[in-house]
């Protein structure tokens, strides 16, 4: 049950002074506010007495405000140092959560949904905060002071009494037991449901104008109505054992009182102790409900502090997919790129997604890859990319396999402009700098020439410093490749991808950018896949997918010759553009 | 805005279920307050009170016998009952004493050989005793034991009477909290249905995420802890303020200087609270989003390995999340029942101050039992009070997050209507439309065309020409400033969004797939789909062969926009739905740019049956495509500047020309 203490004691330990100075100040404060209560006691038999004269009351007035500020600061420190420490693991959980996402890969995204993750990354995590601030706090309670109470009883009174009084404590342990794990399953179900509906917000508003065009509107609002009733259901599970935890310790703690009265009424009978002692140890008992309220309360946190733990926790427990080897080779240049009867599939498919790819691209070298739509062309590229863990074969850079280089070091060597075009919500400028931090103005300049996106920024409301993504201005399609591949561009990447980069801009755009590259990119390696045969038509290489399988390659005029699909394309595309005869003549 | 009023007022939805808690909540406070009178009447009465007076008196009820007479204690007695000698049993040590005399003052007590001495001060006196045996107490005690057994029943049963009641009470706090949270979600999501896209261009979608669950999720203790605790206080307070007056009305008059002070504390409190909750809860906000836009750019943030540099930018979020919190805990802990404790020295300060003031002048001005009465009731009075100031931090965030979530229910919308309009022939006009997303910077000027039912209608012109902003007006996903727009001659701004959109399809270049199967995404479960139409139009889009890998066919899963799908893949079954709908306008924004050539005539050829009987509208870069339209419109910078089809506009050798030519040039180029 305290299994979260344990789970957070790297925090504890990483943070004992903290803790320490926080659990003996409360202690000491503890003590001190009890004392002004019986000074006023005192004062008052003292005026009983007649015995008041201005000495002792300046005196008793010294010692209350004395005391009063040095509680005060105390308990300054204490609450400071307790919750802050709460406050402080959140900041930490929160920095490793980031961290951690940053080091995963798409198949991790694609078994963890965003919406979720950002529960986990907020709500969750407030969750264990109040349990290392909050739950510690009761816990102190509940044990230091309970304990203190009980050895005061037992020692001042009677063990005997003492032992009667507390014989609901074993009951309650066994209750609050099977109540937090209640709890825990519960509060656990709530909270995945609680991801849900984020994730069905998060959905609603990017694709909003789907819902719009399609009027789902209303459909919209009736799933996630469905859903905030799910989420309404669940809590009110949490609740009906939540609200369990107090009435059960307050019948529990009652009984305690009535063994004490009625065992210490028999006591008395017995003459085994004196009636002071039954009201002094009734005294005693009242005391003791704050603490043991705070054993209900220090479950109830506990069990709430673990649950959201444990979501997090499997997030972080997750293991990246794809990793370092342990004596990774290094090699200046990516001399050449070879893929050996690479076979690859993707986690969750059932059929070879690559098979028995052989290509090699030497340095300096242009690769075309072409295909239809889900052949695996993305596929290959990702290879590289080693976003998803090798399949069989070998994939060898500069003759090294890629799994003996580190990620880091291949991906430093790529400039990759993927399908979707991934902007953040900043500047463009910023959103090219991406590409290279360091880059100066020039190689701005040129990135910006390169990718043909000159013309384009002078239409932009604030030019180069427009806001774009999430919170910018609407850019096009072909402008928002445009930008990705200026970023891709002022890496000057050994190896530059392009990954059908190019379909939202006008064929004389492409064209113009193909060939910037082709210029500019003089000895580097650049691998090209697209739908436009016109795109690839100077590559170096060609190869055309089909299910996985390359069925053609070779020079773009081997392919025509070949009489294939490539050829049968080629020609599609020409006849598209027959007229062009017609009328140019 | 006032928040604390609409707060109220979503309670007020739910009023019967928080009063019927709040009612629980006051028997149980009842019945809690009445438990240690029980005890302590069972204490004073029955076990203390064995050393009350007792009279001898003939048998009968609730008489003890003692060495041949019977004994009764004083309050047994009836009125006009015979009394005769009084007598006392008096405890020393542990041992009881039968004292048969009357004993006068009480005091130190001593036996001594048979003989009690009680000393009280310079006053001492004796009296004879006997000692009673273990079994003569019993019996002394006899009458008392029924009564003290009954009580504890007594008492027992109120505790579980008030165990229930409170039960009901939390539970039915929560049950209250959890609709009205409930209710907020709900009212907020149906208001983001009615905002125009616009507010979505500039916001981030974590960040409306955020206002909808964390924000209303922060304001459940308010209902649940805050309103109980504030209940309950208050009745306490008012209960110790009566019995304050009661017990000296100049003196609570004094205590009454609590209330401004408390007034005054809370003011004082918001102003820097405020403050801090508002940073605090923007940067929760900011958090989500950063965490949503990293997470859909995270391929890029690895491909560039900006790792380090994006946990640097979120660090500094999170830092400043955690300095905002560490500043209003310093603010709590200076505050709250720290506070609350330097009040109550001060009280006691004055209270010393004062008394011990006046006892030094003539005589007493108050009687002993007054001021340990009033020493316990000030002590009381002050733990409601720092039950109340512990729930200020509740009730601040409480409401920052209220005004964050009411500030986005205010956001002027349009209402979603219901209102169905038979299916329209598609007959559109544009009528010398302007348009800017920007005022006096326009991005449409002028414009004006007619397109037929039947007709293929293609927008071309250079990205940032305007070609996209044309699609968004007839839409209504934006309205123009000037001109008009009709369908079948209707102006489309007298009709609501969702009745004309009715009959409208978009595939975007950009589609957005939901989580669930490929043909839930084709028929977005609307109920009017069948499965028979959704499989005809994936058909028609030429799915089948690019689909046909998959396990599960059309059911396969897809995931969160649609990730594990290429963007061809995505485009088609974007298309699908278009087409699934059956709208009477279509319109495709650059809907075939990821697909290739070979699936791309399949979708040709069903285009030339799909068009009869729609109005289609077709966005594309290659020109190609658009070859056999109906009508061309070439559009530079917001404006039309030609028309016609494509044999008409090849033959005016102006910009469509120049484009065309351009393009195949430069594949020519290419191939050469």
């Amino acid at each position: 049950m305290f299994s979260i203490f344990k789970k957070l004691s790297w925090f504890f330990i990483e943070n004992w002074k903290r803790y320490t100075v926080a659990i003996v100040l409360l202690t000491i404060v503890g003590i001190l506010d009890v004392i002004p209560p019986k000074l006023v006691g005192n004062a008052i038999d003292d005026i009983h007495l007649g015995a008041m004269t201005w000495e002792v009351v300046v005196k008793y007035l010294w010692l209350i405000s004395g005391i009063a500020l040095i509680s005060y600061a105390m308990t300054y420190v204490w609450m400071y140092q307790l919750f802050g420490g709460a406050f402080l693991v959140e900041r930490k959980l929160r920095g490793k959560f980031m961290g951690h996402l940053l080091k995963m890969t798409p198949t991790f995204f694609e078994k963890n949904r965003t919406g979720d993750l950002m529960a986990r990354a907020t709500n969750d995590l407030k969750a264990i905060s109040v349990t290392a601030g909050f739950g510690v706090l009761t816990l102190i309670d509940s044990s230091v002071f309970m304990l203190t109470i009980l050895f005061t009883m037992g020692f001042l009174i009677s063990w005997k009494l003492t032992f009667a009084a507390i014989l609901p404590l074993p009951i309650m342990a066994m209750l609050m037991k099977v109540y937090g794990a209640r709890i825990h399953k519960r509060f656990t179900e709530a909270q995945d449901s609680f991801g849900d509906l984020n994730d069905k917000v998060l959905e609603s508003i990017a694709g909003v104008r789907v819902i719009r065009a399609y009027v789902q509107e209303r459909a919209d609002e009736k799933r996630f109505a469905d859903m905030t009733e799910d989420v309404y259901n669940k809590n009110i599970g949490v609740a009906k054992i939540d609200s369990l935890f107090e009435p059960t310790i307050k019948v529990l703690v009652g009984l305690s009182y009535l063994i004490g009265l009625g065992y210490g009424a028999y006591l008395v009978f017995h003459q085994s102790i004196t009636l002071g002692e039954l009201v002094s140890f009734n005294v005693y008992l009242g005391m003791l409900i704050w603490p043991m309220f705070a054993i209900g309360e220090l479950i109830n946190i506990m069990q709430r502090g673990n649950a959201s733990l444990d979501r997090v926790q499997e997030t972080l427990d997750y293991v990246q997919d794809v990793q370092d080897t342990e004596n990774p080779k290094w090699i200046d240049s990516p001399e050449h790129i070879g893929f050996k009867e690479v076979d690859f599939q993707y986690p969750s498919s059932n059929v070879l997604n690559l098979s028995d790819i052989n290509v090699n691209i030497q340095q300096g070298g242009t690769l075309g890859i072409v295909g239809k739509t889900g052949s695996g062309k993305t596929t290959l590229i990702k290879q590289l990319l080693r976003e998803y863990p090798a399949g069989k074969g070998s994939l060898s850079i500069g003759g090294v396999p890629i799994s003996d280089l580190t990620i880091q070091q291949v991906r430093d060597w790529i400039g990759y402009v993927p399908q979707d075009h991934v902007l953040f919500s900043r500047t463009v400028r910023e959103n090219i700098l991406f590409g290279r931090h360091d880059a100066t103005e020039q190689d701005l300049e040129q990135a910006i020439e390169l990718a043909d996106f000159k013309k384009d920024l002078e239409m932009l409301p604030d030019g180069l410093t427009t806001l774009v993504g999430e919170k910018g201005v609407a850019l096009s399609g072909g402008q928002k490749q445009r930008i990705s591949i200026a970023r891709a561009l002022i890496k000057n990447p050994e190896i530059l991808i392009l990954d059908d980069s190019l379909s939202a801009v006008d064929a004389k755009t492409e064209a113009k950018i193909i060939d910037n590259i082709r210029k500019e990119r003089e000895g580097k390696t650049t691998i090209i896949t697209t739908h436009r045969l016109s795109a690839v038509q100077h590559a170096d290489w060609i190869i055309v997918f089909e299910d996985g399988k390359v069925v053609e390659e070779g020079v773009h005029e081997r392919l025509l010759e070949n009489g294939g699909w490539y050829k049968e394309q080629f020609d599609r595309q020409q006849v598209e553009d027959s007229s062009r005869e017609e009328v140019g003549a | 805005m006032n928040v604390g009023r609409r707060l109220t007022e979503y309670a007020l939805i739910y009023k019967k279920i928080i009063i019927a808690a709040l009612l629980m909540l006051s028997v149980s406070v009842a019945a809690e307050l009445a438990g240690p009178f029980i005890a302590k009447k069972l204490i004073d009465d029955h076990i203390l009170g064995i050393e009350s007076t007792w009279y001898e008196t003939v048998e009968g009820k609730e008489a003890v016998s003692y060495k041949g007479k019977w004994y009764k204690r004083e309050q047994y007695f009836s009125e006009g009952e015979t009394r005769k000698d009084d007598i006392r049993i008096l405890q020393v040590g542990r041992e009881f004493y039968f004292v048969p005399s009357t004993v006068s003052f009480d005091g130190e007590r001593s036996v001594n050989s048979g003989e009690m001495t009680i000393t009280k001060g310079d006053e001492s006196a004796a009296y004879p005793a006997e000692k009673l045996t273990g079994e003569e107490l019993l019996r002394f005690y006899n009458p008392e034991i029924p009564k003290i057994i009954k009580l504890i029943a007594f008492y027992f049963g109120l505790l579980v009477v008030a165990a229930f009641f409170q039960y009901g009470q939390r539970y039915y706090l929560q049950k209250a909290a959890n609709r009205v949270i409930q209710k907020m979600r709900n009212d907020v999501f149906q208001h983001i249905q009615k905002l125009p896209i616009r507010y979505f261009d500039n916001l981030p979608a974590g960040k409306v995420v955020a206002r909808i669950t964390n924000d209303t999720e922060a304001i459940r203790d308010l209902y649940v802890t805050v309103l109980s605790t504030f209940f309950s206080s208050t009745i306490y307070i008012i209960g110790i303020y009566i019995a304050l007056f009661i017990l000296d009305a100049k003196l609570a008059a004094i205590c009454l200087i609590l209330i401004p002070i408390l007034v005054v504390w809370t003011y004082l409190y918001r102003i820097y609270a405020s403050k801090y909750n508002h940073i605090i809860r923007s940067k929760v906000s900011d958090i989500n989003a950063m965490i949503n836009e990293s997470i859909q750019g995270m391929n890029i943030i690895q491909a560039f390995s900006r790792e380090k540099k994006t946990n640097e930018e979120f660090e500094e979020l999170n830092e400043t999340h955690f300095k905002y919190q560490n500043k209003l805990l310093s603010l709590n802990s200076m505050t709250s029942h720290n506070l609350v404790g330097v009040l109550r020295n001060i009280t006691f300060v004055a209270f010393i101050w004062y008394f011990g003031g006046a006892s030094m002048g003539v005589g007493s001005v108050v009687t002993l039992g007054v001021l340990y009465a009033f020493v316990d009731y000030i002590n009381r009075l002050f733990q409601p009070v720092t039950g109340i100031v512990n729930q200020l931090a509740n009730l601040e965030q409480a409401l920052v997050a209220g005004e964050r979530v009411f500030r986005l229910l205010e956001e002027t919308g349009t209402p979603v209507e219901d209102e169905k309009m038979s299916r329209y022939d598609g007959n559109v006009s544009f009528e010398h439309v302007f348009f800017g997303y920007k005022e006096n910077e326009y991005v449409l000027k002028d414009i004006t065309f007619t397109a037929s039912k039947g007709e293929t209608v293609a927008l071309v012109g250079h990205t940032g020409s305007g070609k996209s902003s044309i699609m968004n007006l007839l839409f209504r996903f934006y309205d123009s400033n000037e001109g008009k727009i009709l369908i079948d001659g209707k102006d489309i701004v007298d009709i609501p969004y969702q009745t004309i959109r009715e009959h409208m399809g978009i595939v975007l270049q950009d589609p957005y797939l939901f989580t669930g199967t490929i043909a839930s995404n084709v028929s977005l479960d609307d109920p009017r789909i069948s499965r028979d139409q959704v499989e005809a139009a994936l058909k028609a889009v030429g799915a089948e062969k690019v689909f046909k890998n998959l396990e599960n066919g059309y059911d396969e899963p897809v995931i969160e926009k649609g990730s594990t799908l290429s963007s061809g893949q995505r485009q088609l079954i974007s298309f699908a739905r278009a087409l699934a709908f059956n709208p009477a306008i279509l319109i495709l924004d650059e809907a075939t740019s990821s697909i290739d050539t070979e699936t791309e005539a399949v979708i040709q050829e069903a285009m030339e049956i799909l068009k009869k009987g729609r109005t289609t509208f077709i966005i594309a870069h290659r020109l190609s495509t658009i070859k056999n339209s109906d009508q061309i419109i070439v559009l530079d910078r917001g404006e039309i500047v030609e028309r016609g089809n494509h044999d008409e506009l090849m033959k005016q050798k102006g910009r469509y020309y120049q484009m065309y030519q351009l393009q195949q040039g430069s594949q020519g180029d290419m191939a050469g």
